[in-house]
């Protein structure tokens, strides 16, 4: 599939704070948020448009990893965006950021681009962590901060295509070495690919992004 | 979007409520309807998928009946049919990440077994896809990986067939071990360790029998390849240009050593042994140890030595799975070249692995990886019956080498090594622990009779006699078989190539490239846990934590030698280099709460220390920056302690050093640059040099930092003020918030006082803050007013100074605003000299020092060093001395003299002279500073460490015998050591009698003495590499330890070293510097002996009348420091002799 960049993301963050339920709304829209039904995914991609030009993320989520360090390590250095995730409605996970965050910091290339998100902002009567809290958070750690609820789709979309802009940003400012695909960052192919595989690619959207 | 992929299902009308097993039911019919995928209806089949998913999802959260139908209707077998119809990405796609939801979202156990069931996963899991397009191979493995988080004791059954032989999961996720998608082989690397982590010995034998050996073995030479081209990247660099290709390629030699040690710490034994196997002989043995010493031209080098030791370093810090290291440590420390001839053959032979049949080699596995599983999974399982057992492998292994003995050679030595150890060391090698032991006893009696005795010549003696020894207790101890086969490897196996080259890669003398990477092994080794202490202790290696009574002379001995290189001018010693030595020393020598370091190392070591005091004397400079620089390098060491294993993570070490700071490299981790770097590397190696001192001597740091908290008036303290200068103001900080207070000036600090409501003239603190870090400045509408800011400290110097004060002070009247002003701005300015006072009287103490060094802290307190700390502490607490107590807030001008005098000798034009300890305070101490400087150029070239040592021993005669030498230093000296030394200083008169003239006069004097101020400095190299006496002996002994297996040449050395010993006490009756540094280490030890010192102690008295007549000219304060001077003085008409 046709694309100018390819953009690695982790979601990091405490285990039930809906990794990865953002990352299937963000992903794949056709999975409706109903009341009775949690569901997330751990990996997907989707292609967004960024000042024009094709950006497919690429989002993998290392729940269930964090037992091996290696791991958890290689993912960090592979990524050139991440998403730290908290839950509004559970303190714990708000004050785990600081290591959450220690852990990123000394394992990801120095440029990967972090976004702080509260989720579950859809839960307003449980919140636990106030929104200042977060911006503040953000502000003294230098990242991008936001509220993002993945039962309602609320800033799901932003989030994700926010910190790509960051880090699209960043490769014309020329921070990042494009070249170099252990940044997470990958070059799309030259040549778009040949006719034959165009109407899989449209589909493809929609299977595996459901980009509209 | 949303809208229009809800109208695939819900346009038809038919349900309103797509959860449901109705709405399944539904689903169903549309896949029946559309068994084959085409243009058409592929949107239709995509959305059913995904709704087949929603439903199974809420089924499993709501209605189990769902996946009754589901498995009723057997839909799993829709989905192999559209997979096999090859319907293109789209559909492939949406079909894996449909099963990724799936299992990932599925919580009943139930309905997982559902799932499983049937085998339809493993089909899905062995269809060939498409890996070509990077989207099917990221869902693809991620689907895998899913499945490898669901594995357990229970669900393992459903992917691994024992009776087929087949794991498709694992084989096929292996097979992606080395591609070239980052992501993938994270993901990879997951199952796998997934699956090792399952404890099912079926499965677990499965996996070592049929995958382990073409596995590890492609794993390991993989690994070796990325090892192979990043030792390419630091071969072609050229002015570091490779550095960020490097460091990728560094990260990822680390994620497979984290790789490697995940699987080892999941402790499956034999999948260990096997992966344990191949490392060590197939990549670090013939890779990375060979390529240690093998000659450049040689084809069998690989890779550079500082690459191999920089990896080996990450291998030790990294990896603690005890057969592995222990092993490679074996042969680092102990093994020689043979570890890589045939004779390897006889023992790995019968072993069926990696080593089988041939010698340790870094090759390329003879087939690919896939080709292996796949032959492997046909060879099928009769071969398995046949295939050693790797139980059983162990006993063969013993009787075939019981009955050997002989023929195992050197190489054997290795193979046992971790055999045994792997196999909890039933049979740990024999002959070499006792040969271990012996060494170790009789090192360790050995050094401990030479401490006792204290004499050098026996102490050489004993060294001969332990080597002697050792080879006696090997020969009783050993079973004759033994004998034999120790007899036929005496000599291969007494030659540690490897341990020589990473010991001689320590010396510093042209870069530290090598040695730096040396200290690192030497640290991840010594902190290893795997590794046995004995190993390191036969060695003599340090051991941290652990009681000893003997080191290795070698090691220390080149560590200090590290040391005095880095403290030379021209020194090309990094800080990092020079802190790991440090902490190595430390190590070696501090056995608990006891330091066992030998008076000769010791007296090298203050050498050493001795000669960074100059380094630092030279960039040393009145200037205001100086200070800040000072108490900054200061903060930053203490703050930022040394972390190894974040060191040798760094990939720019790996290039060779550099000083520019442009590379971005730390300053730790590269050279200075410019001059401003050259004094903080001087100021740094001065605070590491003089706390490892410290720290051997078992004394505590009493000057640094120069402030310290617990001497600092806080906020609630109480302070008697009576008769101090107090000014009321109105403080009105910034935030509006306003108070009455008094300001009053103390040494070091301002402070903020409202009155003590129970006794009259106290007064409370509200605010204090430092002098030296406070802005005044007028305010412009407000003649009354003064604008002040107090900054914090900061221990980072990027960081944005942050305020503690920041506020308006309103004074009664312009009068009182203007005295104000002044009373602060000369505080400030006093405030810093004094503390540059302190480190100039730090720079001076070497004397004080040496005294400490030896044991003579009674002189050391009486000191002049600890002056003005201890005038400034008891004056500035209330409840102590009244008189001292009326001082306190004194307008400062009046302040005793001592402060002010700094000043002057400040701007004395002399560098050398400049710096006085605080308390002798006028020129006496310029004079005494520039005369030591002085005496040490005029000596020979060979050391200062001589100098240093000298010193005290003459101190020490007066102290140590008493009544004579007491006498002496008394009538030298009018001022005793006994004599309150706070009371000097009080005493003294203040400006008047240090004149600049008189400052002058003495650097003048000093200078016409002796050669140009940096004369120290001229032999910079000289001195270390043939330290005429006090370096000789330890040279001696490393010779020895070198030549540990030719005892007859060794015993020659020993009697030349003795014949050379005599010679120099013979020639020490006549020189009495060189006299002092054998004695000091003979008299030190034990107690003092009379006899040898008589000649000394003559000579001393003697020389001091010079220096009672030079002292006589000028008009000082006395203090132990004149006792040293005199000492000096004597030196020099000596000095000439030495030549």
């Amino acid at each position: 599939m046709a694309y100018a960049y390819l953009f690695k993301y982790i979601i990091i963050g405490d285990t039930g704070v809906g990794k990865s339920c953002l990352l299937l709304q963000f992903t794949d829209k056709r999975f409706q948020p109903v009341h009775d039904l949690t569901i997330g995914v751990e990996f997907g991609a989707r292609m967004i448009t960024i000042d024009g030009k094709q950006i497919k993320l690429q989002i993998w989520d290392t729940a269930g990893q964090e037992s091996f360090r290696s791991i958890t390590r290689s993912y960090y250095r592979g990524a050139a965006g991440a998403l730290l995730v908290y839950d509004i409605t559970r303190r714990d996970t708000f004050n785990h950021l600081t290591t959450w965050l220690e852990d990123a910091r000394q394992h990801s290339n120095s440029n990967m681009v972090i976004m702080l998100i509260g989720n579950k902002s859809d839960l307003e009567s449980r919140r636990e962590v106030k929104k200042e809290e977060g911006e503040a958070f953000a502000r003294e750690h230098g990242l991008i901060f936001m509220e993002t609820s993945a039962k309602t789709a609320s800033n799901v979309e932003e989030a994700f295509i926010n910190t790509a802009k960051e880090i699209y940003e960043k490769i014309q400012e020329g921070v990042f070495d494009i070249n170099n695909e252990a940044n997470g960052i990958k070059i799309g192919p030259q040549h778009p690919t040949t006719n034959s595989t165009l109407p899989g690619s449209q589909g493809g959207q929609q299977a595996g992004g459901g980009c509209c | 979007m949303f809208g229009r992929s809800r109208s695939w299902v819900g346009g038809q009308g038919k349900t309103k409520n797509i959860h449901s097993l109705d709405h399944l039911k539904y689903v169903y019919n549309v896949l029946a309807k559309n068994t084959t995928v085409t243009d058409h209806n592929r949107n239709l089949l995509v959305e059913t998928i995904r709704s087949i998913t929603e439903i199974l999802i809420w089924g499993d959260q709501n209605d189990s009946s769902v996946f009754d139908f589901f498995l009723e209707k057997n839909m799993f077998a829709f989905f192999l049919n559209i997979l096999r119809q090859k319907s293109g990405r789209y559909v492939c796609v949406q079909l894996l990440q449909t099963l990724n939801i799936l299992f990932e979202n599925i919580s009943h156990e139930t309905s997982l077994y559902y799932l499983l069931s049937n085998n339809h996963v493993n089909s899905i899991i062995v269809h060939k896809f498409d890996f070509s397009d990077e989207e099917i191979m990221a869902y693809y493995i991620s689907f895998l990986k899913t499945l490898s988080l669901k594995l357990n004791n229970h669900t393992v059954h459903f992917f691994y067939n024992e009776h087929t032989n087949d794991f498709a999961l694992y084989t096929e996720a292996i097979k992606f071990f080395n591609h070239p998608e980052s992501m993938v082989r994270i993901a990879v690397r997951t199952i796998t360790l997934n699956v090792y982590k399952v404890d099912n010995q079926h499965m677990l034998h499965y996996i070592r029998d049929k995958t382990a050996v073409p596995y590890f073995s492609n794993l390991v030479w993989f690994i070796g390849s990325h090892v192979i081209e990043l030792d390419k990247c630091v071969q072609t660099d050229e002015e570091h240009k490779n550095r960020g290709k490097l460091s990728d390629l560094v990260a990822e030699h680390l994620d497979h050593l984290h790789y490697l040690n995940d699987i080892l710490i999941i402790n499956c034994e034999f999948l260990n042994d096997v992966l344990t196997d191949h490392l060590l002989n197939r990549l670090f043995l013939p890779l990375y140890v060979y390529s240690l010493v093998s000659p450049e031209i040689s084809e069998e080098r690989k890779i550079n030595p500082q690459v191999s030791l920089y990896l080996l370093s990450q291998v030790f810090l990294i990896i603690h799975y005890q057969p592995l290291v222990n092993a490679l440590a074996n042969v680092i420390l102990n093994g020689d070249l043979s570890v890589f001839t045939p004779q390897a053959d006889i023992v790995s032979a019968h072993k069926n692995m990696a080593s089988a049949g041939s010698v340790r080699r870094f090759t390329k596995p003879p087939e690919s990886l896939e080709r292996s599983l796949e032959l492997s999974r046909h060879r099928g399982r009769k071969r398995t019956q046949k295939r050693p057992n790797y139980k059983n492998l162990g006993e063969e292994d013993d009787d075939e080498r019981a009955g050997g003995g002989g023929g195992i050679g050197g190489g054997g030595g290795l193979d046992e090594g971790w055999d045994d150890d792997g196999r909890g060391g039933e049979r740990e090698g024999g002959r070499e622990r006792e040969k271990g032991k012996g060494t170790e006893g009789g090192g360790g009696g050995s050094s401990k009779g030479s401490r006792a005795s204290g004499e050098t010549a026996e102490e050489i003696e004993m060294v001969v006699m332990e080597k002697c020894k050792v080879s006696e207790l090997t020969e009783q101890n050993i079973t004759d078989e033994e004998k034999t086969a120790a007899a036929t490897r005496t000599h291969t196996q007494r030659s540690r190539p490897f341990l020589d080259m990473v010991y001689s890669a320590l010396d510093c003398a042209n870069d530290d490239y090598h040695a730096l990477f040396v200290l690192c092994l030497l640290y991840a080794v010594s902190h290893s846990k795997g590794i046995n202490r004995d190993l390191l202790e036969r060695l003599q290696l340090p051991v941290p934590e652990q009681e000893r009574t003997s080191y290795s002379l070698v090691l220390v001995e080149r560590l200090i030698r590290v040391m005095s290189q880095a403290a030379q001018p021209d020194g090309k010693v990094r800080l990092a280099t020079l802190e790991l030595s440090c902490l190595l020393l430390k190590q070696s020598v501090l056995s608990g709460n006891q330091c066992i370091i030998k008076d000769v190392h010791l007296a090298c070591l203050e050498g050493a220390r001795e000669e960074s005091l100059h380094l630092l004397r030279r960039f040393y400079k009145g200037e205001e920056i100086f200070l800040d620089m000072f108490e900054d390098e200061y903060r930053s060491m203490t703050s930022k302690p040394l972390n190894v294993e974040y060191l040798m993570m760094d990939a720019s070490i790996l290039l060779p050093p550099t000083g520019t700071p442009l590379t971005g490299i730390d300053f730790v981790k590269r050279l200075p640059c410019g001059d401003v770097e050259k004094t903080r590397r001087a100021i740094r190696l001065f605070f590491m040099l003089r706390s490892l001192s410290l720290s051997l001597q078992g004394e505590p740091e009493t000057q640094l930092p120069l402030t310290r908290p617990e001497d600092l008036i806080k906020t609630d303290d109480v302070l008697d003020l009576n008769n101090s200068d107090l000014i009321a103001c109105m403080v009105v900080s910034k935030d509006g918030c306003q108070a009455q207070r008094f300001l009053a000036v103390d040494v070091y600090q301002m402070s903020l006082v409202e009155p003590e409501t129970k006794r009259l003239g106290w007064g409370v603190v509200k605010f204090a803050g430092l002098l030296q870090d406070m802005q005044v400045s007028g305010v412009e509408d407000d003649s009354r007013a003064l604008n002040i800011v107090i900054h914090k400290p900061s221990s980072n110097p990027h960081a944005k100074p942050l305020p503690i004060l920041q506020a308006n002070f309103i004074f009664a009247d312009h009068i009182r605003c203007i005295i104000a002003k002044q009373r602060l701005a000369k505080g400030r300015i006093q405030a810093r000299r004094m503390k540059m006072q302190r480190i100039a009287g730090e720079q001076s103490l070497k004397a004080q020092f040496a005294t400490d060094v030896l044991g003579f802290g009674q002189a050391a307190h009486a000191s002049p060093s600890g002056l003005p700390f201890r005038f400034y502490e008891q004056s500035r607490r209330p409840p102590n001395d009244p008189t001292a107590n009326r001082s306190v807030f004194a307008s400062v001008d009046k302040v005793p003299g001592f402060a002010v005098a700094h000043c002057v000798s400040q701007h004395s034009p002399s560098p050398l002279s400049s710096p006085s300890p605080p308390s002798s305070g006028s020129g006496s101490t310029g004079r005494c500073d520039s005369v030591t400087a002085s005496t040490i150029s005029a000596q020979s070239p060979t050391d200062d460490g001589t100098f240093l040592e000298h010193t005290p021993p003459s101190l020490s005669s007066g102290e140590g015998e008493g009544g004579g030498g007491e006498v002496t230093l008394v009538s030298s000296t009018p001022s005793t050591p006994v004599l309150a030394p706070s009371l000097t200083p009080a005493s003294q008169p203040t400006i008047s009698l240090l004149t600049d003239n008189n400052a002058d006069a003495l650097s003048v004097e000093s200078l016409t003495l002796l050669p140009p101020a940096d004369s120290p400095h001229l032999h910079p190299c000289a001195s270390h590499i043939h330290m005429a006496h006090s370096l000789q002996r330890p040279d001696a002994s490393i010779a020895e330890e070198e030549e540990e297996e030719k005892e007859d040449e060794q015993e020659k050395t020993g009697e030349q070293i003795d014949e050379e010993l005599q010679k120099e006490e013979s020639s020490t009756m006549d020189e009495t510097e060189t006299d002092a540094t054998v004695k000091e280490d003979n008299t030190t030890a034990e107690s003092l002996t009379p006899t040898e010192e008589t000649p000394e102690e003559a000579e001393g008295g003697d020389g001091q009348l010079p220096a009672a007549e030079l002292q006589e000219t000028v008009t000082a304060t006395n203090s132990v420091a004149k006792t040293e001077d005199a000492e000096t003085l004597t030196e020099t008409p000596d000095s000439p002799e030495l030549d």
